[in-house]
């Protein structure tokens, strides 16, 4: 199974708000783009478990402070709501953090289930017009992706 | 003679970058990203000092490279002048396309991977006195314009993403070829060892600068500025009087300067 941990800030994104005061302010999004948000995605491939609640407790405590942080979860799908595209960024590269994460997962809290993690950013995009796709991928190319080192895919779109 | 220190926001080794400067007798001064980036072509050259512009948000050097004054510094970079990037301003120089041909983002500053022996034996920021070895011809860049090639330097690096990778190997080989692998990470004798800690942060062929086609553009990741003064230099004494390997890339580039004006 794998389990999707989508986490984000409780407090102000000022990557987000980077992101969106860049778009608009140097390249030309003015009118097209209305906000942008992002979450940390941790995909965490296990073996099936009994109590898969309490693994996703377990994961949850060590990989979100909710002190600053809140989070979803959702088992083998990813379930996203409406009204913004969601583009999905990872490395392409062997991605360092997500191997450290799973060592630490397996090695030092000897969550022995754990197979593999895997480590991305959701942009979420708030776009207007007619073809939001589009614009998305746009802004994945120009500002969102370098695509030497990373990868980027349009989650599947919520249905309205 | 009068260069443009350039200051984004995070930047921060902008003051001992326009000391070296200065020390090298030309002018200079701090050029903030948000002033009319018109005044930029009164400046004879160029220096992109290292620092986290905008915190290293989405990725070092993305934000930076969409200001304004990036694209007078391409047009500049077109006219010839010379522009230093350092670290954060290399990765900046990458991330706006103007090297390594100026064609497009080519190139990416991944995050460390240090490896030995097959093995990933650390990864991320890394701080430390590297060797390089100048792999140039004399005179192809602004900013190694009087080093010989095979020249050996000790200049320190301090990063987390310095590790030059593409997604086209043609990018590299061409690299090669053309002569704008300025760089390159070795051992004391100047051997080009694949491995770490020769190669710190696993850079594709131990890159550590390139310069554009032309010559005039140079981004490195280590610190020259750290590395001007021989009171800098750990294995000297501290009141030691004198310069250190790092004062002959700011050297360079007003020779390059002054050979460009005759």
């Amino acid at each position: 199974m794998i389990i999707n941990l989508r986490v984000w800030l409780k407090i102000p994104d000022a990557e987000a708000a980077t992101v969106k005061n860049t778009l608009l302010r140097r390249m030309g999004y003015q009118g097209i783009v209305r906000d942008v948000k992002r979450e940390r995605l941790l995909s965490i491939e296990a073996e099936d478990v009994s109590d898969t609640d309490s693994l996703i407790k377990q994961l949850t405590r060590e990989l979100v402070n909710e002190n600053k942080e809140n989070f979803a979860v959702s088992v083998d799908s990813l379930e996203l709501s409406n009204g913004y595209v969601p583009v999905k960024v990872s490395l392409w590269i062997e991605d360092g953090e997500a191997i450290s994460i799973r060592d630490r997962l397996v090695k030092r809290l000897g969550l022995r289930m754990i197979r593999s993690v895997q480590r991305a950013n959701i942009w979420k995009l708030y776009i207007t017009g007619d073809d939001p796709e589009a614009v998305a991928r746009k802004i994945a190319e120009e500002l969102l992706v370098n695509p030497n080192k990373d990868r980027y895919e349009i989650s599947e779109l919520p249905r309205p | 003679m009068r260069i443009a220190v350039i200051q984004f926001p995070g930047t921060n080794c902008e003051h001992e970058t326009l000391v070296a400067v200065k020390e090298c007798g030309m002018e200079g001064e701090i050029f903030r990203w948000n002033r009319p980036e018109q005044e930029l072509c009164e400046f004879d050259g160029y220096v992109i000092p290292g620092g986290f512009s905008y915190q290293d948000r989405v990725r070092a050097g993305v934000i930076a490279s969409k200001e304004p004054v990036m694209a007078t510094l391409r047009e500049e970079a077109a006219n010839g002048k010379p522009i230093i990037g350092i670290c954060n301003g290399f990765q900046i120089l990458v991330e706006s396309g103007i090297l390594p041909f100026g064609d497009g983002v080519r190139l990416a500053l991944a995050q460390n991977v240090m490896i030995r022996g097959g093995e990933i034996v650390r990864r991320g920021y890394y701080c430390a006195w590297t060797m390089l070895r100048h792999d140039a011809e004399e005179k192809r860049c602004s900013g190694s314009y009087i080093l010989r090639r095979g020249e050996i330097l000790s200049i320190p690096i301090a990063h987390a993403e310095g590790n030059l990778v593409s997604a086209d190997k043609r990018v590299i080989e061409r690299l090669i070829d053309d002569g704008q692998v300025v760089f390159r990470y070795c051992s004391e004798r100047g051997e080009i060892i694949n491995e770490f800690p020769v190669n710190v942060n696993g850079s594709t062929e131990n890159i550590a600068g390139i310069c554009n086609p032309e010559g005039n553009v140079l981004g490195m990741m280590p610190h020259p500025e750290r590395a001007f003064f021989a009171w800098q230099l750990p294995w000297k004494h501290p009141r030691v009087q004198g310069y250190g390997p790092g004062r002959i890339i700011f050297e360079s580039m007003r020779r390059y300067i002054e050979e460009r004006r005759l």
